[in-house]
């Protein structure tokens, strides 16, 4: 009797195990935890005040001179967009060449020069240590001749590197929701306190916005186009930038506008160079005098950007910079 | 059912007994009397007993291992699934960047449609197959859904000539690698061990000592029966021992084959099926990357850095039988960043693009092709083995259970012939 009980109890005992292992599971998998990327605090560069921010160096047609301080002795390596609509863009309906108003000035150069021209896209921020300029007190080695990349010239960035004459004046403006055009309209600047505005890093507008109304949120992008994927995204709700740039994003999206408004600066585009290639700056800036000149300038422009930004002349150069 | 009777009450034994059974030992110092019929009562539960647990055991051990050879055949089904997600996610990802360098080829996009069909049905497939998996197969859904949603947005606004296109798509890649990457090398590691642990569930050991404590305790019961009989070998239990002895020889030889093939396995077929999957996706992330690089025109040095990271990867798994491909790609590839670096953006594009077997997308398709072979037919084979004689396992756990049934009969007959000896 007892052994039989015994039995049972075991048989009992083997089923019940096999039970719990059948219905015994995996823990649930778990994606371990992403560390935080680094946060790079922005740059730090104690603005400098001057009066000669557009002036550059007299134009001189020495092309022997400019192409001795060519990284490569048959080659001009200039630093540009492929996202600014109609300044510098990759077109895929044309193969996907880089053209615009910019790539036109970078193509005159290396044409006057007699070398072939590389175009290397680069981001905003990376122009300044592209062109070896001196960081945070960092050095960087140089990489490209000339930058054509909508560069505002300014004191501080004299300070890194050196520009040619000015070639565009461009001012700095916003564009927001076709929703928000008339709050907009009615408050300027104003309206946008509390609100997340988009401008890439590294650039003059996110200080810029600031400084006209500390309250908005300004949120960085890694250029303009990645803030219009932000605005389309719904992240930001406006975006603050050059009107070249702005009539681009605009051109790329209906419901993207740029109100009639005050400029909130003046923004004066050089070609950015090192600041010890004085030799090309002043072969560039002699480029740029035969282009007003002879009209190809005004060519250009009406090519790529008159659409948008309406009839405009050539700005007048100054020179005189030692 | 206790009986008190004293050595010097008990009968004499019947004359047809075949030999003298009278109990060896009749006084214990001390008592004056022992109870021989309790005695052998208690001595028949504890023999039989011990058959009876000796064939639990042993049976429950091998059913264990019957079950933990079903459950890693599942697990490396679902390795596979896992891996194969990766590496056609990544596939469809070298295929929409490349297609976008030369304005978004629609040849391409049958074959990125595809690998994404492949993906989302592999998810739904894996969430099927293992609950622990469900949570995280959902969040890499959704990463998937953003991807495809990014990728799409890119050719519309692509197809119309707007630049946005290209940075939703880098866009896309980045947050690929950053929101599905970690998520499939989460699962891919899981069921990596989840397989290699349940290859582990053959107990050789276990049922070894099972058998010998079972065939001590008839030992020591055979000899607490020489002590008080006068018959040094009990029949039963001599039977019933002998049954242990082959059931333990049988599950012992049985599980240690098993456990060696697994082991085999585990080091050879599953461990290429692993190495090939990866080989396969960090080709496709080297190709993306390639692509990505391009399509930043010299300001993607953070992409060729990976491309370096990728190849790295492959290279640690290459075969002869995919090392020519890869050789072949590597060699156009170094040809292509020659090209870009050197000003000469266009032909680098056309040698990435191209699908002739000048470029670099053959020799990478036939690396694809090739190690995608590899892993399904080594996955097949893990599978298969895995699955072979699992109905013999099975078997012999039953026939464990009924033996150890049978010997606990003998232990009975062989004590109950002592008590009629006795009587």
């Amino acid at each position: 009797m007892k052994s039989v009980r015994l039995s049972r109890a075991m048989v009992g005992v083997m089923v019940a195990g096999g039970l719990f292992m059948s219905a015994c599971g995996y823990d649930a998998t778990v994606v371990p935890e992403a560390k935080a990327p680094a946060t790079t605090s922005g740059s730090a560069i104690k603005p400098v005040e001057c009066d000669n921010a557009t002036q550059s160096y007299q134009p001189s047609n020495d092309a022997a001179a400019a192409r001795r301080e060519l990284l490569n002795p048959d080659r001009l390596v200039v630093g540009v967009s492929a996202d600014t609509y109609q300044l510098g863009w990759a077109n895929p309906f044309d193969d996907s060449r880089i053209q615009g108003f910019d790539i036109d000035v970078a193509k005159a150069v290396a044409d006057a020069l007699g070398v072939k021209l590389q175009l290397r896209v680069i981001s905003a921020a990376d122009r300044p240590t592209l062109l070896g300029a001196k960081t945070d007190g960092e050095a960087h080695e140089q990489e490209i001749d000339l930058v054509a990349r909508n560069y505002t010239m300014n004191c501080t960035r004299w300070t890194q590197i050196g520009f040619s004459a000015v070639y565009y004046n461009a001012t700095q403006k916003v564009l927001v929701r076709k929703d928000d055009v008339g709050d907009f309209e009615k408050r300027g600047v104003a309206s946008l306190a509390g609100k997340d505005v988009c401008a890439p890093a590294g650039s003059t507008s996110i200080d810029n916005i600031k400084e006209i109304q500390p309250d908005v949120e300004a949120v960085p992008a890694a250029n303009h186009t990645g803030c219009l994927v932000k605005f389309q995204q719904g992240e930001v709700d406006a975006i603050t930038g050059d009107d070249t740039v702005l009539a681009g994003l605009a051109a790329q999206d209906p419901y993207a506008v740029v109100p009639d408004q005050q400029k909130l600066t003046d923004e004066p585009y050089g070609i950015g160079a090192n600041k010890g290639d004085k030799d090309l700056i002043a072969f560039v800036n002699s480029v740029l005098e035969q282009r007003r000149s002879n009209g190809e300038w005004q060519k250009s422009y009406d090519k790529w950007l008159k659409p948008y930004l309406g009839n405009a002349t050539a700005p007048a150069p100054t020179y005189g910079r030692r | 059912m206790s009986q008190t009777a004293s050595p010097q009450a008990a009968p004499p034994p019947p004359a047809a007994a075949p030999a003298p059974a009278a109990p060896a030992t009749a006084t214990r110092a001390g008592t004056g009397h022992v109870d021989t019929p309790g005695l052998l009562n208690r001595w028949q539960l504890i023999g039989m007993s011990v058959a009876i647990v000796f064939g639990l055991l042993s049976a429950f051990v091998q059913f264990l291992g019957w079950q933990s050879d079903g459950r890693a055949a599942e697990d490396t089904k679902q390795l596979q699934r896992v891996q194969e997600i990766q590496s056609s996610l990544l596939r469809a990802d070298a295929l929409a960047t490349n297609a976008f360098l030369v304005g978004g080829l629609e040849k391409q996009r049958a074959t990125y449609d595809e690998e994404i069909n492949t993906v989302l049905r592999e998810i739904t497939n894996a969430a099927d197959a293992q609950p622990a998996d469900r949570e995280v197969l959902g969040e890499l859904n959704v990463a998937v859904g953003d991807y495809t949603r990014a990728v799409a947005d890119a050719r519309s606004n692509n197809r119309q000539g707007f630049p946005v296109g290209a940075e939703y798509l880098s866009g896309a890649s980045t947050q690929l690698r950053a929101d599905a990457t970690p998520i499939l090398s989460a699962l891919v590691k899981a069921n990596t061990e989840r397989a290699e642990g349940s290859m582990d569930g053959q107990h050789p050991f276990w049922l070894l000592l099972i058998g010998l404590l079972a065939l001590a305790g008839l030992l020591w019961l055979n000899q607490q029966l020489a002590q008080h009989f006068r018959r040094r070998l009990n029949k039963g239990i001599a039977v019933a021992a002998a049954i242990v002895l082959v059931v333990t020889v049988i599950g012992v030889v049985g599980a240690w084959i098993r456990d060696s093939s697994n082991d085999t396995l585990r080091d050879g077929d599953l461990a290429l099926a692993i190495s090939q999957a990866k080989a396969r996706t960090a080709a496709n992330d080297a190709k993306a990357n390639e692509s990505l690089a391009l399509i930043k025109r010299g300001s993607g040095a953070v992409y060729l850095e990976e491309w370096e990271g990728s190849a790295t990867n492959v290279e640690r798994s290459l075969r002869r039988d995919t090392g020519e491909s890869w050789n072949d790609y590597v060699a156009v590839y170094r040809e292509i960043r020659k090209l870009d670096d050197g000003g000469n953006w266009e032909k680098a594009r056309d040698l990435a693009t191209t699908s002739a077997a000048s470029g670099s997308s053959k020799p990478l398709d036939d690396f694809d092709k090739a190690s995608d072979q590899i892993v399904k037919a080594a996955s097949g084979h893990v599978g298969h083995d895995l699955r072979s004689g699992r109905d013999v396992a099975l078997a012999i756990s039953i026939f464990s259970l009924l033996l150890g049934i049978g010997a606990a009969l003998f232990v009975s007959r062989g004590i109950g012939e002592r008590r009629r000896e006795f009587s």
